[in-house]
């Protein structure tokens, strides 16, 4: 092993290591790359890693021991999921991903016996030899083990002022039946009335798909469109949806950032597409003050628009979230 | 022990043997017969008042009233505690105990039957071989023999909770379920019957693959069927508690017990569950082998149970690919069922306890695989194939992250505001059904390339379209797994009703790789050059750890997944019919769930083992008697002369 070869190895993965911040920061809102460009670049940098451990490993003949690789593999995860990975996911998210690459890199350290024996070998070393190198290794060890727990007890037993964690249930599950305006809509089996083909009758969901991507504010328009536009008219004028859940609906309205939590972003292949038109009914009809039980902790600022919104307005501007989002309404037919 | 020495005892034995199992059979029609003479006399002597069913529709909408109305349970006469402490945790952890031993007796006796049956095709070719097979299916029998006294005083403790701590409800489920309860009663006593002919039968009616061990064999088919028959009836209770049906809106029965029984979510839970004890079975065999294979001391014993081990899993493994896509019908009927049952399961109160079930799946996968590269260790040859172990583990990584990635996320408010919204914009996508189908099948087609790997890994093929096979089963494989992610991301742009139909492309790809994968690799191996012997008992203890892990896996899947299925009715007892009115109607904190849930894993375990070490008791007794008698028999013998 030349010593040319281990300073170009160590200096591709420093490189690695301080570009990541760097292009993370680059990206991140504020930086010279737009949003696609960035992607590109994350891409980019995942292939050129791989490339590199290719190259050092196969092509200069530099495979890293086993228990080197395991600590590296770790930080070079960490990195991804805490750094590349934009916007920052939360704690909770980034604590499970990081179990699943902890115990994953585990597993690829034992996975052959070749590899186990290369794995542990120089730690039954550093338990057992008596040479010096050893014995430092194992005071080391047992001073950087307890040491590493001491601090991560420090730090979750010094005092934090942030806001508590929640539990929020984002989808809280409907009443089988509401009230709205005297009359009993029944979440389960109730249709959109709005949800009409040029043939004048129902429209199945998934048939509207023709009229996705049309401009539903041109003259002579379809029944459908005709509904979508008047459903236009109630988010951008009658209620003002678009003040909260923004002109695009993804939740990112002049609004928005004055509410904790910030509003639903219906573009989200999570929300509306997940949840059949009647679930969308009752929390535009209902809001905040009529979630059920189970909906902890209640925090909504969505108002109950039944009090100013006729049935039909509150029906037609589903239909015009669905259409302008094209996404589909769940069904199970 | 029977003497069936003589043709003529022989055939008296058999005769006497049938009958008796043909009154027991009979038994349980009994009372059936009874209740129908019953209602025929209520039917004569008034006329009968008419009532609505809560499920059925069109023509079998109306039903007579035949009970009294559920009603409305009052705090503390029809409940009982024991001071401060919930009633309820007592109920969930007697009623998962029982489950738990329950599920085990009546998957083990599956696995015997295929492994007698092996055992008897496999004798005339090799009767070692074949008494190989006898022997591991006798051997889980003993051990199934004393969990079945067990489960019975387990049973027994069930209902003794259930009449202390929860008479209201008792006696409403008990009032619906009088026709057949004790059917389900006199079916236990058929099981028990065939259970012990089966297993006091096993060396008297053993010759080999005669008739007597066809007759044996047929024993263990109906008690097979005893054990589904038990299973589906008391699912049909759990069933009926979550969505009711044959009662009207008040309760009240309406005289037909099947359409109690025939409930909206008794088939899709009846298969799940079947499919689910079949794998649990194998797991808790594979993890009784690995046990015995830890604690071997020679390599003989080693060999044995590192082979049995093997077969387990195996097994285990068959009902553990379909399992998936049979609890994805299940939550398929549960939202058709009610939406807000689904929803609150999935998106809503109950979704991080699905997250923890996903995790245990996701670490089903990851260690059988574990174990078919620990298992390769001992196959001469396997060495080639070391270098796709980290792709395929690299694969399972990413499939696991995308399977546990949750739809809900536990954060801050700042963390919220930070990612801008509820759902992140790259991982958030994988909170959704289209991205947990596509991990799932890549999963299932990583270990099934595993297993294809493992079956070839000591052997050089000899066929000359070797190569043809090689470039078809790389397409096979590599076919199904693009259209798997195809399919995924087209889920994304298409309504929810057709995205559901794309699991069955998704499903019908994976099952090509696994079906046509495993035939091609078998036929392709026909003849090949064996690079050498399996090395059995030369597994490493990884291996063995990774079954016993396997096992555990299982049992806890099982445990989560009994809670979330249990409290998805929230504060009813039986769903909007008998409303739970105790102090305990409360859905629990995760933490609290999630330690009663590991308490019940612990404790299952703590009593299998302590049903192990039992047969290990006795199987120690046989060996010193063994030994006693091998040394009393060569007293006086011939000596060879030796050297000290």
């Amino acid at each position: 092993m030349s010593k040319f070869k281990i300073k170009a190895f160590f200096a591709q993965l420093l490189a690695l290591i301080l570009a990541a911040p760097m292009i993370a920061w680059a990206g991140g809102g504020g930086g010279p790359f737009d949003a696609g460009t960035f992607s590109a670049i994350k891409v980019g940098l995942v292939v050129f890693a791989i490339f590199s451990a290719w190259l050092i490993k196969d092509k200069m003949g530099l495979p890293l021991p086993k228990l080197i690789q395991a600590p590296l593999l770790w930080i070079i995860c960490y990195i991804g999921f805490r750094v590349i990975l934009q916007p920052p996911i939360p704690f909770s998210l980034l604590a499970m991903y990081m179990g699943v690459c902890t115990v994953c890199i585990f597993l690829y350290c034992s996975l052959t016996r070749p590899s186990w024996e290369e794995f542990s070998h120089p730690i039954a070393v550093m338990l057992r030899e008596d040479h010096a190198t050893a014995k430092m290794s194992r005071y080391a060890t047992f001073l950087i083990i307890p040491g590493l727990i001491a601090a991560q007890t420090y730090n979750q037993m010094l005092p934090k002022f942030g806001e508590p964690i929640e539990l929020r249930t984002v989808h809280p599950a409907p009443p089988a039946s509401i009230n709205v305006h005297k009359k009993l809509v029944t979440l389960q089996t109730a249709e959109n009335p709005f949800r009409i083909g040029d043939d004048g009758n129902y429209l199945k969901v998934g048939d509207e798909q023709k009229y996705f991507g049309g401009n539903a504010w041109t003259g002579d328009v379809p029944k459908f469109l005709q509904e979508v536009q008047q459903g236009g008219v109630v988010f951008f004028g009658t209620a003002g949806c678009f003040f909260c859940h923004g002109d695009n609906l993804d939740g990112k309205g002049p609004f928005s950032f004055a509410f904790n939590p910030i509003p639903a972003n219906f573009a989200d292949p999570g929300t509306i597409s997940q949840l059949q038109e009647t679930f969308v009914f009752w929390r535009v009809a209902k809001g905040g003050p009529d979630l059920s039980r189970e909906a902890f902790p209640w925090a909504s600022a969505m108002p109950p628009w039944e009090k100013h919104l006729t049935t039909n307005e509150i029906w037609k501007v589903i239909i015009f979230e669905y259409w302008h989002t094209g996404f589909f309404p769940r069904t199970w037919g | 022990m029977l003497n069936l020495s003589g043709e003529k005892k022989k055939k008296v034995g058999a005769w006497l043997l049938l009958s008796m199992i043909g009154m027991l059979v009979l038994l349980p029609f009994a009372p059936a017969v009874v209740m129908a003479a019953e209602e025929a006399a209520v039917e004569e002597a008034k006329e009968p008042e008419k009532a609505k069913d809560v499920f059925y529709k069109e023509e079998g909408e109306f039903g007579i009233v035949s009970g009294p109305p559920a009603g409305e349970l009052v705090y503390p006469d029809d409940y009982g505690s024991y001071g401060d402490f919930q009633s309820r945790t007592i109920i969930w952890i007697s009623n998962q105990q029982h489950l738990y031993f329950g599920s085990f007796v009546l998957a083990v006796p599956m696995f015997v039957w295929v492994m007698e049956l092996i055992g008897i095709l496999q004798y005339e070719k090799n009767p070692k071989v074949g008494k190989k097979f006898d022997d591991l299916a006798h051997e889980m029998m003993k051990i199934s023999l004393t969990a079945y006294s067990v489960t019975a005083i387990l049973g027994g403790i069930l209902i003794f909770s259930f009449l202390a701590l929860y008479p209201g409800f008792f006696r409403y489920l008990s009032g619906i379920f009088k026709p057949v309860m004790h059917i389900y009663a006199l079916l236990f006593i058929l099981e028990s019957g065939v259970l012990y002919v089966y297993y006091y039968g096993w060396d008297s009616m053993n010759d080999g693959n005669g008739d007597w061990k066809w007759s044996h064999l047929s024993l263990g088919t109906i008690l097979n069927a005893v054990g589904i028959v038990l299973m589906v009836m008391a699912n049909t209770w759990v069933s009926f508690m979550m969505s009711p049906a044959g009662v009207d809106a008040e309760g009240r029965f309406l005289g037909d017990i099947w359409k109690v029984m025939h409930n909206p979510l008794m088939v899709p839970v009846v298969v799940h569950r079947i499919l689910g004890n079949a794998a649990f079975g194998g797991g808790v065999v594979a993890a009784y082998a690995s046990f015995k294979f830890l604690s071997a001391k020679t390599l003989e014993e080693k060999a044995h149970y590192d082979w049995m081990s093997y077969i387990a899993m195996f097994m285990g493994i068959l009902a553990l690919i379909p399992l998936p896509f049979a609890g994805y019908w299940l939550m398929r009927e549960i939202y058709a069922y009610r939406q807000q049952m689904g929803i609150t399961l999935m998106g809503g109160l109950l979704a991080w306890v699905f997250i923890m079930q996903a995790t245990m799946i996701a670490t089903l996968f990851i260690t059988v695989n574990y174990y078919l590269f620990q298992a390769m260790g001992r196959m001469p040859g396997s060495e080639r194939y070391y270098k796709y172990f980290k792709v395929l583990l690299a694969i399972l990584v990413v499939a696991t992250i995308a399977w546990l990635t949750p739809h809900t996320l536990v954060m801050t408010p700042a963390e919220l505001k930070a990612m801008g919204g509820a759902q992140h914009p790259v991982v958030g996508n994988y909170g959704v059904m289209s991205a947990k189908n596509t991990a799932i099948n890549t999963m299932i087609t990583t270990t099934v390339v595993s297993f294809i790997i493992y079956q070839r890994s000591n052997f050089k093929l000899t066929v000359p379209w070797a190569w043809k096979g090689n470039i078809f089963l790389a397409m096979l494989i590599l076919g199904a797994e693009v259209n798997i992610l195809f399919l995924g991301v087209y889920g994304y742009f298409i309504p929810a009703n057709v995205r559901i139909g794309l699991s069955v492309p998704q499903v019908a790809s994976t099952l090509s790789v696994l079906f046509i994968g495993v035939a091609v690799n078998t036929k392709m191996l026909k003849g090949a050059e064996s690079i050498g012997e399996i090395r059995w008992g030369k597994m490493s203890v990884r291996g063995a750890y990774a079954l016993f892990m396997l096992a555990v896996a299982f049992t806890w899947t099982m445990a989560v997944m009994g809670y979330l299925r249990s409290s998805v009715r929230l504060h009813w007892h039986v769903n909007e019919i008998l409303r739970d009115n105790s102090p305990w109607a409360f859905t629990n904190p995760l933490g609290y769930a999630g330690n009663i849930n590991s308490l019940n894993v612990l404790l299952f375990w703590t009593m299998l083992l302590f049903v192990f070490w039992l047969s290990a008791l006795a199987g120690a007794g046989k060996k010193k008697v063994e030994a006693e008698e091998a040394a009393a028999a060569a007293v006086g013998k011939a000596v060879p002369a030796g050297s000290h």
